[in-house]
C-alpha cells in the first residue's frame, strides 16, 4: 500500500515545486489577476520583398498569411489557461473604434480599457522580422501583456523562434507530416503552412504558461517548461519537437 | 494509469476551436462567399460547443460580427446579447462593438444560445451586392412557412427570412455548391493563371536569354574578326619590321666586312712595313755590329800589333841589356 502512496505523493510534491518557480516567474500576473485579455492588432515591422517577379509577390503573400496566422493563434493559450479573449473579428471590429495609434496604445494610459471596456490587460503582439536559410524559416516576435489598471507591463518576452527543416537524402526540405495536413486543410503551400506552423507554436510556448485564469477549465496540469525570462530562443527541429534557448543560460 | 487519467479529465474540458481555417480564408480573401462560409462554419461550431458545453470565450460575438457584416443585424444583436449572456466580462467590449455596428439596436436584449442554421441556409448571396434572399425561393413558400416566418423574424429586421421546404432547401444546397464550385473554379483559374504566367514568364526569360546570347555570341565573332584583322596587320607590319631589319643587319654585316677587309689590309700593310723596318733596323744593328766588331777586331790586332812590336822592343832591349 506504502508503494501506492509513494505514486500519488510524487507528482503532487513535483507539481508544488513547479507552482513556486511559476509564482516568481509571473508574480506581477499573480498580482494583477488579469481576467479579460484583448489582444491589440498585431504590429507587423517585418519587411516584405520589392514585387518585381511573381516569386515575390508568392512569397509576400506567404508572409502575410503566416502573419495573420500569428494573430489568429495568440488567443488559443490564453483561452484554454482561462482567460476571456475576444474573438479575431471582434476584436478587429473593437480595434475599428479606436482612435489612438498602436504607439500611444503601447506607451499612453490605457485605464479607459478598464473602465468601459472591462478589459484588464492588452496583449500586444510585435512581429519584428522574417528570415530564412534553405534549411530553415525564422521570426522574431515580442510579446508585451500590459495591465489597464496599472499600466505597467506585467509580461514581456522576446522571442527568436526558428524553424529546422528535415530534409532528405538529396538535401531537399522534407515536410512533417503535420505540415503537410496543415498545407491541405488551409489550402496552402507547404512554406506558408511551416512558417504558420512556426508561430503557431511559438504562440504556444510563450503563452501557455501563464498562470490559469479565472475560466479555467480545471485541466490543472502544470505544462510548465523554464520558458519565460525576458528573452529567449525556440528552435522547432526536424522531428517537430522544439527546443529553448535561455539568454540566462548563454 | 494516473497520467492517463489526468490527461483525459483535462482533454475532456477543453474549448471547442474557433473556425480558423474559414476565418484565415476570410481574412485572406475578403469576399462574400469566403464571409458566408465563415458564418456557417461558426454555426456549426457553436451548435456543436453548445451541446457539450464547451464553448469557445468570443464565439457568439465573432458570429454575430459576422452575421451583422452580412446584413443580418437583429440575429447579429442577439448572437452579441448571446455572447454578454455567457460571458458577463464581456459587457463592455460588446456593448462598444454593438454600438459600433448597429446604433439603433442597442436597447434590444434578446439574445438565443443556438445559432439558427437552418435560417442561414436561407440567406442567399449574389457576389456583386449584399446578401438577399432569392426571388424564385421566395416564391415558392407557402403559408406554414409564412406563419413560422412571422414568429421567428424580429420587427425590425430588414431581411425577410424565409423557411425552404426540403425541394428548397435541396435547391438551396445545390445553389450553394454551385456557389462553392465556382470560387473553387475561380480559385483554381486563378492559381493556374499565376502558373501560366510563371510559365511565360520563365520562356521570355529563356528567349531574351537565349538572344542575349546570340548577341554576345554575335559581338564576339566581330571582336574576334577585328582582332584577327588586326592580328594580321600587325603580324605584316612586323615582317616588314623584319625585312627591313634583317636587309639593315646584312647591310651593317656587309659594311662590316668591309671594313673588317679594309682594317685586315690596313694591318697586314702595317705588319709588312714593320716587318720591314725591323728588317731594316736589323740590318743596321747587324752592320753596326760588323763594324763594331771589325773595328773591335782591327783595334785588338792593333794592339796584339803593338803589344807584339813592344814585347819585341822589350825583347830586343833585353837582348841588348844582357849583352
Amino acid at each position: 500500500m506504502r508503494k501506492y502512496l509513494w505514486l500519488v505523493m510524487l507528482p503532487l510534491l513535483l507539481t508544488g515545486c513547479k507552482g513556486q518557480k511559476k509564482m516568481s516567474l509571473y508574480d506581477e500576473v499573480y498580482k494583477e489577476r488579469p481576467a479579460t485579455i484583448y489582444i491589440a492588432p498585431l504590429d507587423d515591422r517585418s519587411e516584405r520583398r520589392p514585387m518585381r517577379t511573381l516569386d515575390d509577390s508568392i512569397y509576400n503573400a506567404s508572409l502575410n498569411i503566416a502573419t495573420k496566422q500569428l494573430y489568429l493563434t495568440a488567443s488559443d493559450p490564453l483561452v484554454f489557461n482561462g482567460y476571456y479573449v475576444l474573438g479575431p473579428l471582434a476584436s478587429a471590429q473593437l480595434a475599428a473604434t479606436e482612435t489612438r495609434t498602436g504607439r500611444q496604445l503601447r506607451n499612453d494610459n490605457i485605464s479607459d480599457y478598464h473602465s468601459e471596456l472591462g478589459i484588464d490587460a492588452v496583449l500586444f503582439i510585435t512581429l519584428h522580422n522574417w528570415s530564412e536559410t534553405p534549411v530553415s524559416w525564422k521570426a522574431e516576435i515580442e510579446y508585451t501583456l500590459r495591465s489597464t489598471h496599472t499600466g505597467n507591463e506585467v509580461m514581456h518576452v522576446i522571442v527568436k523562434a526558428s524553424k529546422q527543416l528535415q530534409t532528405d537524402f538529396k538535401g531537399n526540405p522534407k515536410p512533417l507530416g503535420v505540415e503537410q495536413d496543415f498545407a491541405k486543410k488551409y489550402g496552402c503551400d507547404l512554406e506558408t503552412a511551416q512558417r504558420c506552423r512556426l508561430v503557431e507554436v511559438t504562440n504556444q510556448y510563450v503563452l501557455k504558461d501563464l498562470p490559469s485564469g479565472r475560466r479555467s477549465r480545471g485541466n490543472s496540469i502544470e505544462r510548465y517548461v523554464v520558458s519565460h525570462p525576458e528573452y529567449f530562443n525556440l528552435n522547432i527541429n526536424p522531428n517537430g519537437g522544439v527546443e529553448l534557448i535561455r539568454s540566462n543560460e548563454n | 494509469m494516473l497520467t492517463a487519467a489526468l490527461v483525459l479529465a483535462a482533454c475532456s474540458g477543453q474549448y471547442k476551436g474557433m473556425p480558423r481555417e474559414e476565418v484565415l480564408a476570410y481574412q485572406t480573401n475578403s469576399t462574400y462567399g469566403e464571409l458566408y462560409s465563415l458564418a456557417e462554419a461558426y454555426a456549426q461550431s457553436i451548435n456543436a460547443a453548445v451541446k457539450d458545453d464547451t464553448l469557445h470565450p468570443g464565439m457568439y460575438a465573432d458570429y454575430g460580427v459576422t452575421l451583422a457584416l452580412m446584413g443580418h443585424r437583429a440575429e447579429a444583436c442577439r448572437m452579441l446579447n448571446a455572447e454578454m449572456k455567457a460571458f458577463p466580462e464581456s459587457r463592455g467590449m460588446v456593448n462598444r462593438i454593438k454600438r459600433h455596428l448597429m446604433p439603433d439596436l442597442m436597447s434590444d436584449t434578446l439574445f438565443s444560445f443556438a445559432a439558427d442554421t437552418a435560417q442561414l441556409a436561407l440567406w442567399a448571396y449574389d457576389s456583386i451586392s449584399a446578401l438577399r434572399p432569392l426571388a424564385s425561393v421566395a416564391s415558392v413558400i407557402d403559408s406554414t412557412d409564412r406563419e413560422w416566418i412571422s414568429r421567428q423574424t424580429p420587427t425590425d429586421s430588414v431581411e425577410i427570412p424565409i423557411r425552404l421546404s426540403a425541394n428548397q432547401k435541396r435547391e438551396m444546397l445545390e445553389q450553394q455548391q454551385q456557389e462553392a464550385a465556382r470560387l473553387r473554379k475561380a480559385r483554381e483559374d486563378s492559381i493556374a493563371a499565376a502558373k501560366q504566367a510563371k510559365i511565360d514568364a520563365r520562356k521570355q526569360a529563356k528567349t531574351d536569354k537565349e538572344k542575349a546570347k546570340k548577341e554576345k555570341v554575335k559581338a564576339k565573332k566581330q571582336s574576334d574578326k577585328k582582332k584577327k584583322q588586326l592580328e594580321k596587320q600587325k603580324k605584316k607590319e612586323r615582317e616588314q619590321l623584319a625585312a627591313e631589319k634583317k636587309k639593315q643587319q646584312k647591310q651593317q654585316a656587309a659594311e662590316k666586312e668591309r671594313q673588317k677587309k679594309q682594317q685586315a689590309i690596313e694591318k697586314e700593310q702595317q705588319r709588312q712595313q714593320q716587318a720591314a723596318e725591323k728588317e731594316s733596323q736589323r740590318k743596321q744593328q747587324a752592320a753596326e755590329k760588323e763594324a763594331q766588331r771589325k773595328q773591335q777586331a782591327a783595334e785588338k790586332e792593333a794592339q796584339r800589333k803593338q803589344q807584339a812590336a813592344e814585347k819585341e822592343a822589350q825583347r830586343k832591349h833585353k837582348k841588348g841589356g844582357d849583352q
